[in-house]
């Protein structure tokens, strides 16, 4: 463990690692524009210089491994010279964007120009102004807005794989631009959005639509596949603006496929189920929530008093919550304890999607090919739960014994599209069929009670990725006027007081959920000083 | 909602002569009756509205300070009729009664990049700081002199972009921007 000293405080690095990292590991700040912990370094910036002692010149913090006994002078006048006078270079082009600019708030450039910049301009010429550009389906490129620190570029490279950016012309001419007729298109495109410090690549999808200082966020997880990749919901009066990654070192590091980034337009989706209906005579008319609930379960006491012991079944979507299921499942054993648990139809087992870095050829990231976030979960509470169960595939065949004898279940959804099978089980086309879902399908329009479910923003809960990781995820926003969580309704049935409450329910599921540890929420950043203006 | 989220207010305390009622009530009185006084002896000065109006007055004798007062917000339009504002929600930002509400886009105009699509205040729920004016970047929104603004629903008070432009046309001759 080599010991370096940074101004004077002494700290213990990993053997290899370069001074700004063990800077930032212990809390020490110190400006980067070009470094970032997932790419290679370049070191092309230069406001990370510092002084080291026996080094007679600046050496950049970010390229420069540490040595036992290193001294290193992170704010001597030397290195404050340099912050001060590479600020200056990087401004003399910048426009003066800020109010119009989505970066504002988040900006690096912003943030350093405040902290080791100066308040006016020296530079009298006539700004070179470089074009604005479209890069790609997601992707807006603000040129002179550009600080050419080249993440992005990495990014492509070593990331993504495809390569898509480049860095065009030289000097003061330098542009990022794409391949003609090759566009920024690729699943992981989004994330350039993010690693740019500046507000050269913006979102289109964000684009105009927030102050970033006005956002909240809550910690969560991505509803689109089994990675589980972490993800942050931003949101701001009850409405989610964007989704950005959470890092998680083992699972998505700092990146998310697209797919992830925009899953938040399902919940407000206008498709949204938000009316109650239950059958009469025959066809569906509207209803209150509490009057449908009230006959979902005089519904299925019915089916459980006409039939014998193991009419009753209950279709568990993988998009559950493992607490969800955990109190469903109990409903149902308490209605019926031979109730049949079934896990609901796992989509999408096609590939997994695998980018490898264009340079080395190492794998980078994977995009699962399973299109549901919960099925082990789920699987696990299923286990817990014990008595008879089937999957989905079985329930579909209906040839065993207990599939055949079902009258009537309680059918959870959830899904992001449409998931009803085209060849609907027996077992799930008659009898007395409940049904909770986010989105209008064919299935939802026949069964004898709808009950508008919540979206995963809307509710808390764990979810088991493809590794067998358990991980929580928080509430965002409310659920749209007509929908109720699963939890409580579920809470409800059970005659249970109180709301649900994710991490009070795992803790009576026992482990592994009991030991599930709520999301961390962002860790405060390096506080700014401001600037007295 | 967080629980971080929700702030809990205390209501407070009466003191003991609060409690007892009279005693406030007499000091209420005591206010009251001092500016009787005042207005008998000729020291106060009553103001016939709406025959007279405070604009009309002098300072020194009660009359409105035009150079500061805060009336209701007028958008700004530049020399191309175009609005001002670039829709950057400082105002929003800063407005302490959250009385502003902005949706921005892209703008039809080459050489702006961002503006307000929908521009909405509060004119109720506003408390006429003039914060909004302050933070402004490109001096897009001010607060004129009007006060006798009347609506007949909560829904009229609520100025939407096109009402803020027309307050600006009523009143640029009077106050230049
Ligand atoms: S577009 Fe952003 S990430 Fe790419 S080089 Fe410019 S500043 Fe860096
Ligand atoms: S005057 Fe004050 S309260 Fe009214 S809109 Fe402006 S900032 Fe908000
Ligand atoms: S501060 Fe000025 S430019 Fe910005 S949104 Fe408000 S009125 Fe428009
Ligand atoms: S961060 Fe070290 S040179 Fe850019």
């Amino acid at each position: 463990m080599p010991k370096i000293m940074v101004d004077g405080k002494s700290i213990d690095c990993k053997p290899g690692q370069m001074i700004l990292q063990a800077c930032l590991d212990h809390g020490i700040v110190m400006p980067y524009y070009c470094y970032h912990p997932g790419l290679s370094i370049v070191a092309s910036c230069r406001i990370c210089l510092v002084e080291v002692e026996g080094i007679p010149k600046l050496v950049p913090a970010c390229q420069t491994p540490v040595r036992e006994g290193m001294v290193v002078h992170a704010s001597s006048s030397k290195a404050i010279a340099n912050q001060k006078a590479v600020m200056e270079y990087l401004l003399i082009n910048h426009p003066l964007d800020c109010p119009v600019c989505d970066q504002a708030g988040e900006c690096y450039l912003q943030d350093y120009s405040y902290q080791y910049g100066r308040s006016e301009s020296r530079f009298e010429e006539e700004k070179h102004k470089k074009p604005k550009k479209d890069v790609g389906q997601h992707v807006l490129l603000y040129n002179d807005r550009c600080i050419m620190c080249s993440r992005c570029v990495r990014f492509t490279r070593e990331i993504s794989g495809g390569g898509e950016l480049y860095v065009q012309g030289r000097g003061a001419r330098e542009e990022i631009d794409i391949f003609p007729g090759r566009p920024l298109d690729n699943k992981l495109s989004g994330n350039v959005v993010d690693i740019c410090p500046v507000g050269a690549l913006l979102d289109k999808d964000f684009l105009f639509k927030q102050r970033v200082w006005l956002l909240k966020q809550a910690a969560s997880v991505s509803p689109v596949d089994s990675g589980g990749e972490n993800i942050y919901l931003d949101y701001n009066e009850g409405v989610i603006y964007r989704i950005k990654p959470r890092y998680n070192g083992e699972v998505n590091q700092w990146w998310i496929s697209d797919d992830t980034r925009y899953s938040y337009k399902i919940v407000r989706d206008p498709r949204r189920v938000v009316q109650p209906m239950r059958m009469q005579y025959g066809s569906q008319i509207e209803t209150t929530y509490d009057r449908a609930l009230e006959m979902a379960a005089g519904g299925l006491q019915q089916v459980v008093a006409t039939g014998k012991a193991g009419s009753l079944y209950a279709v568990l979507s993988p998009m559950m919550a493992c607490e969800e299921a955990w109190l469903l499942g109990q409903y149902m054993r308490r209605l019926d304890p031979k109730a049949l648990l079934v896990l609901g139809p796992v989509l999408g087992k096609g590939e997994d999607e695998v980018f490898c870095n264009s340079l080395t050829g190492k794998q980078t990231f994977v995009i699962k090919g399973e299109k549901v976030p919960n099925a082990k979960g789920v699987r696990r509470v299923m286990e817990k739960l014990g008595g008879p169960t089937a999957t989905f595939e079985e329930f579909v065949k209906g040839d065993r014994a207990e599939v055949k004898e079902v009258k009537g279940g309680w059918i959870v959804g959830g899904y992001l599209g449409d998931w009803v099978p085209k060849d609907l089980p027996a077992g799930m086309k008659k009898g007395f069929r409940v049904m909770q879902d986010i989105l209008p399908t064919v299935l939802a329009g026949a069964v004898e009670v709808v009950l508008p479910g919540a979206a995963w923003a809307e509710k808390e809960g764990c979810w088991e990725n493809h590794q067998g990781r358990l991980q929580a995820f928080e509430a965002a926003v409310v659920p749209p006027v007509g929908c109720r969580r699963e939890g409580d309704v579920y809470m409800n049935l059970l005659g249970r007081a109180g709301l649900y409450n994710g991490a009070g329910i795992r803790k009576e599921m026992g482990e592994p959920f009991e030991s599930v540890r709520a999301p961390v929420a962002r860790e405060e950043e390096a506080a700014f000083e401001f600037v007295e203006l | 909602m967080k629980d971080t989220e929700i702030i809990e207010l205390q209501e407070p305390r009466l003191s003991v002569a609060d409690q007892f009622y009279v005693p406030q009530m007499l000091v209420g009185m005591g206010t009251t009756l001092k500016h009787m006084f005042m207005t008998l002896t000729g020291k106060d000065r009553v103001i016939q509205y709406p025959e007279e109006k405070r604009e009309d007055i002098p300072v020194v004798e009660g009359g409105m300070n035009l150079r500061t007062y805060r009336g209701v917000h007028r958008l700004n339009k530049d020399e191309g009729g175009r609005v001002k504002c670039v829709a950057c929600f400082m105002c929003s930002t800063a407005c302490p009664a959250h009385c502003i509400h902005i949706e921005a886009g892209e703008s039809p105009w080459a050489d702006r990049e961002k503006y307000p699509i929908q521009f909405d205040i509060d004119e109720l729920r506003c408390i006429y700081c003039g914060m909004c004016e302050e933070a402004c970047p490109v001096d897009a929104i001010e607060l004129t002199h009007e006060y006798d603004i009347v609506g007949l629903t909560r829904q009229e008070m609520i100025f939407d972009k096109e009402k803020l432009l027309k307050m600006y046309d009523q009143t640029v001759e009077k106050e230049p921007m």
